[in-house]
């Protein structure tokens, strides 16, 4: 029952906010804290028991649901699923903190977001690909309104981009899912990976293709990035560190649970692509980035590049890359939502993202100033920080399958440094900006938003067995099973 | 005779108690012009039909010397039918535009037009079926035109004339088809297709085209559809809600049984219904994104809508058309349920702009909820009604092979996605400025509520609608 009660924990406190009188805002915020840090606190218990050295599922519960179609209730975790469960719930709770900024509309605001919460977690638990589906559709509402009512921006045109982008990706898969039971007879993933080899190579192509563009919005991979931009920048500040922290990860957790395990040989096809998306990711991301004055749109850009490192790792197959790939994935989540909470203090601050509005303001906010340093160097991959670790094993388990590819992907690293380094600059050096001569420095909420992301990101940048030790097993399975 | 006509009525009291209920309700409403009597009446009867139908239902006989048929399919149908006229009902206590101008006959002719549509699903001869589709058509006409005003009088003149058309094309094919033939029973005509589609393939082709004329018209198939929102627009909310759900899906179950009994002509039929289809979805979705109004944007959605219940026809298997049961049922809550939100918005405001929902998650946040549900039910979205409908429907059309009108479906949703998204983002994301807040009536809350609670509950819980479908078995 362990992880049922971590989506009942956040979908309790939806149903007792949406009892909640509009007007009683302190109660409302209570019980979204509450919920959140039950959740966190139930990963966390989850992460004490869980077993390692086991490849197999752990924590398994499974009830019928639909019986007509095979359907059931069946959730379960194992070293995939673990990492990204944990990065939810961990941000979930720091990002439920950061939204007391919200003013306006609370009861809705808290409620949506609990929502959002159960669909996150259910999209990483389920182990039905039809009840992976809901979930996956679960997570669209929510975000399409959070994005929509609070954002700031062209918040409308932003949120229904990012609503129909996802959807027609959605469909896509639908289709898939759909095509794949007609086949199989079976929604069960556990059982369908096993049957995987009984699917014709042709069949795996079409197959992979309708999960992969599902996927592919998702993550986001070029060409099917450009929602990202702007959800991000037009979010509030708690979502967009949701967005870019979880919300892409589905994607390419998507790929691991489903679109590899089940189609492995349509995978190796698809191989190649793979590479050279994750490339264009990487550099393109990059540049892009760098052209940004938009200190939140440069953040966003950086994420189409960090992501790209997933798609990279993805496509080596070798053991390296994807320990690699699903690093990134933990450590993006990490760094990015750490660098979107910092976008938003100043923001709070300035009203103004422009990042030549800014400078000098080292001297001025000279904590914030710390954090901001520790972020960007934790972006562009500085090694004893965490973002090194997954970068630098991406590259490695790629190098020896994907030459020029890799290669060429290095650009991105440099290209990192320099817009990261940048940031650091037009921020925090130079004369200061008398128009922040009386900015106040970090408060104390927004310490504990962001104390926890630092210490992590330190841990794993010194020790990165912690996270690595319990991925691994499943990890080799996944690529016993892959390229078997 | 008179053995066979105590025989046949066993499983036809539902129909009786609703047709002697009508003539009730017309007689009480000489004296009580205005009174609540007849609307009382009205409820008595609805509620004595249903529990007949849950007491008589399926016959295995064939009644009325096989002039109806009895069987698990009608009677989804006539749980349909019931249910449609129960919420047109509750919908119409809460319009002053129906009730100002309401007296009892108005009622009266709902709750025929109840029986007209139970035996559209019952009908198993080319006569009854004719009658009985006339008999709905009638009592719609009449129901568009009731208000007193030279708008309700045009929605029902265009109405009928197009009405009447069709179903003259329809009788043409029939006689054709039974000068062809020599059958009207259903069966009969089931053996001798074959041997008359020989003898005159062309002729008896034609036959059955101009004959699916007339159903294609009632259920606004592409291009019969061009009535649809000048008839919506014109009639009063409630009746519109309840055209573009009763009539339809009487007309898709007269439609399913009457393919059954063309099975052998599937082959040549097949390429008409699937461009068809095709053409139906993509056409309303793509008008309905220009529509401002309010009832006309409703209507070429349920234009779209018919086409997506079209694939569980074309699929032409027992997993289609159980697929299509279900998502009529779905398209029942979710479709009146979105009809009611509008019929609660354009009462209080006048207006049948879409401007008129701006702001309304402050100004009446349950209804603004309600109608996301319906408005993401319709769009698709799990894990509500609407696609638990779509998912059984484009699984039906893979699963017949057909995976270009299953693409095709998933382009038109993510198409659709704008226009119900539009209303979402004027209810949520625009402030109300001046607009006042709104106070549905109680009678409309039941009627939003019932639909509510089925498009959030049978999304989550499907398995037991689904085991409902289980005795459905026609092939196409």
């Amino acid at each position: 029952m362990l992880l049922t009660s971590l989506l009942a924990c956040p979908l309790l406190g939806m149903l007792l906010i949406l009892v909640l009188p509009k007007s009683s805002v302190r109660w409302i915020r209570g019980v979204a804290v509450v919920a959140t840090g039950a959740a966190l606190l139930v990963g966390l218990k989850v992460l004490g028991q869980f077993q390692p050295a086991l490849a197999s599922m752990q924590f398994e519960e499974r009830a019928s649901w639909i019986p007509q179609l095979n359907i059931s209730y069946y959730l379960g975790i194992d070293g995939l699923s673990l990492p990204m469960v944990l990065l939810t719930v961990l941000l979930g709770f720091l990002a439920c903190l950061a939204s007391f900024g919200i003013t306006q509309r609370q009861k809705e605001y808290f409620a949506l977001y609990l929502l959002l919460e159960v669909g996150m977690l259910g999209t990483f638990l389920a182990l039905d690909l039809f009840l992976f589906y809901i979930f996956w559709e679960i997570v669209l509402v929510p975000m399409y309104f959070l994005i929509g009512i609070w954002g700031g921006g062209r918040r409308e045109y932003s949120a229904f981009k990012f609503f129909v982008y996802t959807l027609a990706g959605s469909l896509a898969m639908l289709l898939g899912i759909l095509a794949l039971y007609l086949n199989t007879q079976t929604f069960d993933l556990v059982a369908l990976s096993g049957k995987a080899s009984q699917l014709g190579l042709g069949l795996q192509k079409v197959l992979f293709v309708a999960f992969f563009l599902a996927f592919a919005v998702k993550v986001p991979i070029f060409p099917f990035h450009t929602w990202l931009p702007d959800a991000h920048v037009d979010a509030p500040t708690p979502i967009s560190v949701i967005l870019a922290g979880v919300l892409l990860k589905m994607g390419g957790y998507g790929f691991f649970r489903i679109g590899y395990p089940l189609f492995p040989e349509g995978a190796q096809w698809f191989g190649s692509a793979m590479a050279v998306l994750g490339m264009i990711n990487i550099v393109y991301g990059a540049f892009v980035a760098m052209a940004q004055t938009d200190f939140k749109r440069l953040v966003a850009y950086s994420s189409v590049s960090h992501m790209g490192f997933v798609l990279l790792g993805l496509a080596s197959l070798t053991s390296e890359g994807l320990h690699g790939a699903m690093l990134q994935m933990f450590n993006h989540g990490i760094i990015t939502g750490g660098m979107f909470l910092l976008v938003g203090v100043l923001y709070d601050r300035a009203h103004t993202r422009q990042l030549d509005a800014f400078g000098g303001l080292g001297a001025r906010v000279p904590v914030y100033a710390g954090l901001l340093i520790f972020f960007s160097l934790a972006t562009l991959g500085l090694p004893g920080l965490s973002g090194f670790v997954g970068e630098f094993m991406a590259f490695v388990g790629a190098f020896g399958v994907w030459r020029w590819q890799t290669m060429v992907s290095i650009i991105g690293v440099v290209i990192a440094a320099a817009y990261s380094l940048r940031v650091i600059q037009q921020v925090l050096l130079g004369p200061l900006n008398e128009r922040w001569a009386s900015m106040p420095d970090i408060g104390p909420r927004e310490w504990i938003t962001v104390a926890p992301l630092v210490v992590i990101i330190l841990v794993i940048g010194i020790w990165p067995l912690t996270l690595l030790h319990l991925q691994d097993t499943s990890l080799q399975q996944f690529i016993a099973h892959v390229t078997r | 005779m008179s053995g066979v006509l105590l025989d046949s009525l066993a499983a036809w009291w539902p129909e009786v108690i609703l047709s002697a209920g009508a003539l009730v309700v017309l007689l009480t409403a000489v004296w009580s012009k205005r009174g609540q009597i007849p609307l009382i009446l009205s409820w008595v009867t609805l509620g004595a039909s249903a529990w007949a139908l849950t007491q008589t239902g399926v016959s295995s006989n064939a009644p009325f010397f096989g002039l109806i048929v009895c069987d698990g399919f009608s009677l989804l149908f006539r749980w349909i039918a019931l249910g449609s006229i129960a919420i047109t009902l509750l919908m119409i206590m809460a319009s002053q535009e129906v009730r100002a101008s309401m007296r009892g006959e108005y009622l009266a002719i709902l709750l025929l037009m109840g029986v007209g549509l139970m035996l559209m699903v019952e009908a198993n001869h080319l006569l009854m079926a004719y009658l009985s589709i006339e008999f709905v058509s009638l009592s719609g006409y009449l129901l568009v035109g009731f208000p007193d005003n030279a708008r309700a009088a045009e929605g029902a003149l265009k109405y009928f004339l197009f009405g009447a058309l069709a179903s003259a094309v329809m009788l043409f094919g029939m006689s054709l088809l039974y000068g062809m033939t020599d059958a009207l029973l259903f069966p009969e005509l089931l053996q001798k297709i074959q041997p008359a589609a020989a003898a005159f393939p062309q002729g008896v082709l034609l036959a059955v085209i101009l004959l699916l004329v007339g159903l294609a018209f009632k259920i606004s198939m592409v291009p019969f559809h061009l009535w649809t929102p000048d008839a919506y627009e014109a009639a009063p909310m409630p009746v519109a809600a309840l055209l573009s759900v009763a009539p339809k899906a009487a007309a898709f179950g007269l439609l399913i049984r009457f393919l059954s009994t063309l099975a052998p002509l599937w082959q040549d039929l097949y390429p008409i219904f699937s461009s068809l289809t095709i053409l139906t979805m993509t056409l309303g979705n793509l008008v309905a994104l220009a529509q401002t109004n309010i009832k006309r944007l409703l209507a070429y959605s349920t234009i779209a809508q018919a086409g997506y219940l079209l694939i569980g026809i074309t699929a032409g298997t027992p997993i289609g058309v159980q697929a299509l049961v279900l998502y009529l049922i779905a398209y029942l809550f979710m479709n009146f349920g979105a009809f009611a939100c509008a019929v609660a918005v354009v009462e209080q405001t006048g207006s049948e702009s879409l401007d008129a929902f701006r702001g309304l998650s402050t100004r009446a946040p349950v209804l603004a909820f309600a109608c996301v549900l319906f408005l993401l039910s319709l769009a698709g979205i799990p894990p509500l009604f609407g696609f638990m409908g779509k998912f059984f429907l484009f699984g039906a059309a893979l699963q017949a092979g057909q995976t270009l009108v299953a693409v095709a479906a998933v382009i038109n949703s993510a198409i659709a996605l704008y226009y119900y998204v539009n209303i979402m983002r004027l209810m949520f994301l625009q402030s109300a400025g001046e607009a006042q807040a709104l106070q549905p009536v109680p009678a409309l809350h039941l009627a939003l509520g019932v639909c509510a609670l089925a498009t959030l509950f049978f999304g989550l819980f499907p398995s037991s609608v689904l085991s409902w479908l289980g005795p459905i078995r026609l092939v196409l």
